[in-house]
């Protein structure tokens, strides 16, 4: 649960998921990891659209957390390696900016693969009927929209936070005070509807939060979770409250306590919204003297 | 062992799946039985609507019910808990102002009254005959609401009369049929699917695609049984 860096952040990571009540398997899939020697924190959930035409989107899912953190691995890297200097932040944005091409370029290129070894459809169609041929009249076009899945990923050091979500889905910072924010929070969603890795060009409607970290430091709290979480609650204050809550729990009883009965609350929230629910989360410790870390316990979770 | 969980944050609840009935009440729904074969099936499908909804205790299925004729009102205007609904007789009274129960349905479909927290409604429209009034402006009415254009639309037409063109512009989809429903034990099953299989499909998390009107019932007709609407 909790990982020690050369300066003088230590991280404490949270992840879990649950499946929904009624459903055979979950579509969720989330990962929370120390990396950049120790610096870095990368944190990622993907939620598969689950219904009948995404058949395969639990694949979807976790090809899309493993090609976010593949991507954010590397990013985390040239943050703390250039982001101590002020100088090089607007290349590191303009990193940003490109990471979602990235990633859903990565994110097709397996899906593709499986499609060319194993056909969604036998090769000839798609979901809602025959494919279009391909230039040319020979290959018929791989449904993409089986494997959907929307992303939500984080990168965290003691010099930045940056955030990307494509779909729905919540990140949520919280305060020392327990006062949250949702730095890329567009309103209440309405019925199931999301954007998706699977459409054309996704890429576009990737939505970025960029936050240099000048004055405190990071969040206490980040925390990222997929729909089924915050649509258990009565009202969005209640996901807030929440959110405070899992990091003042964190700050009094420790992370591991939390992360003990994480699995519990998030199963009693998917009692009510009836969908997977999975969240992962990140709790810089600062001011503790952290030990170097050793070459093979980079990615601690 | 109970386990009492102190969960952070605020409370929890499900979401709730809105169900309008829109029932055409016209004076031909008098002829051979149809609106009390309706009245009845309707009647005979609310404890397999009740088991449905049971099985997604993550949603909370709220019925109620629009009848139009020369004009339209709320026949139940509460949304009504599933485990709560009962059933009394729609009487026929007129004409076939189905505008005016889409406009009916559309107010109710404004946020507010509806909230932004719930599952995608179900509209179910069942009719035997023509509109009598302006019922494509009704419809853009519902098109226009943010939960009308993502609601579950299924129809019914009874008997060959019925507009079935335009019941087919009603469910939105190209690839959708109305269902048809020429005796009363093809109507008593449509309800009964509706009842049933929409209701489970709607309080589903991630509808988007799920279309249970495609998988609509078939009945056919047995060797006794002969169409008589």
């Amino acid at each position: 649960m909790s990982a020690t860096g050369t300066s003088a952040a230590v991280w404490e990571l949270l992840d879990g998921g649950v499946k929904g009540v009624a459903k055979k398997f979950s579509q969720d899939r989330g990962q929370a990891l120390v990396t950049a020697g120790g610096r870095a924190v990368v944190l990622a959930v993907a939620d598969g659209h689950g219904s009948r035409a995404h058949f395969r989107s639990e694949m979807g899912a976790r090809w899309a957390v493993e090609k976010f953190t593949s991507c954010a691995r590397v990013y985390a890297q040239e943050a703390v390696r250039r982001g101590d200097d002020a100088a090089n932040l607007p290349r590191l944005l303009a990193e940003a900016r490109t990471l979602p091409q990235q990633v859903v370029h990565a994110w097709r290129r397996r899906v593709l693969t499986h499609e060319a070894n194993s056909p969604a459809h036998g090769g000839n169609t798609t979901s809602s009927g025959p494919a279009p041929a391909a230039a040319g009249g020979s290959a018929p076009e791989a449904d993409l929209a089986v494997y959907g899945s929307t992303l939500i990923g984080v990168v965290l050091t003691e010099r930045l936070l940056v955030c990307w979500q494509l779909g729905d889905g919540d990140i949520v910072l919280v305060d020392e005070d327990g006062t949250t924010r949702m730095p890329l929070y567009t309103g209440p969603d309405m019925g199931d509807e999301t954007e998706s890795l699977c459409e054309p060009e996704a890429w576009r409607k990737a939505r970025l939060h960029w936050q240099p970290l000048t004055g405190g430091g990071p969040p206490p709290g980040v925390l990222i979770s997929t729909d089924g979480l915050s649509k258990s609650f009565a009202d969005h204050e209640g996901f807030l409250a929440f959110a405070s809550g899992v990091r003042s729990r964190a700050a009094s009883h420790g992370v591991a306590a939390v992360q003990a009965q994480l699995p519990d609350w998030l199963g009693h929230a998917a009692k009510y919204s009836g969908d997977d629910a999975t969240l992962a989360g990140a709790f810089p410790v600062i001011g503790r003297t952290p030990a170097r870390p050793g070459p093979d316990n980079d990615d601690s979770h | 062992m109970t386990i009492i969980l102190d969960v952070p944050g605020g409370s929890m609840a499900s979401r709730p799946a809105h169900f309008i009935w829109m029932l055409d009440c016209s004076g031909s729904m008098g002829v051979n039985g149809k609106i009390g074969e309706l009245n009845f099936a309707i009647r005979e499908a609310i404890p397999e609507m009740q088991q449905a909804a049971q099985s997604n205790p993550a949603a909370s299925l709220l019925v109620r019910a629009i009848s139009f004729a020369s004009g339209a009102s709320w026949h139940i205007e509460e949304p009504t808990p599933v485990d709560r609904f009962t059933w009394d007789d729609v009487h026929t009274y007129g004409a076939t102002d189905m505008g005016a129960a889409f406009r009916m349905a559309a107010a109710a479909l404004q946020t507010p009254p509806m909230p932004q927290r719930a599952l995608p409604p179900v509209l179910a429209l069942v009719s035997d005959g023509q509109p009598t009034d302006d019922w494509r402006s009704g419809l853009r009415a519902i098109d226009d609401t943010p939960w009308g254009k993502r609601a579950v639309r299924v129809a019914v037409a009874i008997g060959d009369d019925a507009d079935k063109s335009m019941l087919k512009e009603f469910l939105g989809n190209p690839e959708l049929e109305p269902l048809l429903a020429k005796n009363p034990r093809q109507l008593a099953a449509a309800i009964r699917w509706m009842s049933t299989a929409v209701v489970k499909e709607a309080s589903a998390p991630k509808i988007e695609d799920a279309a249970p009107v495609n998988v609509s019932p078939v009945v056919p007709l047995t060797k006794d049984e002969t169409d008589i609407w």
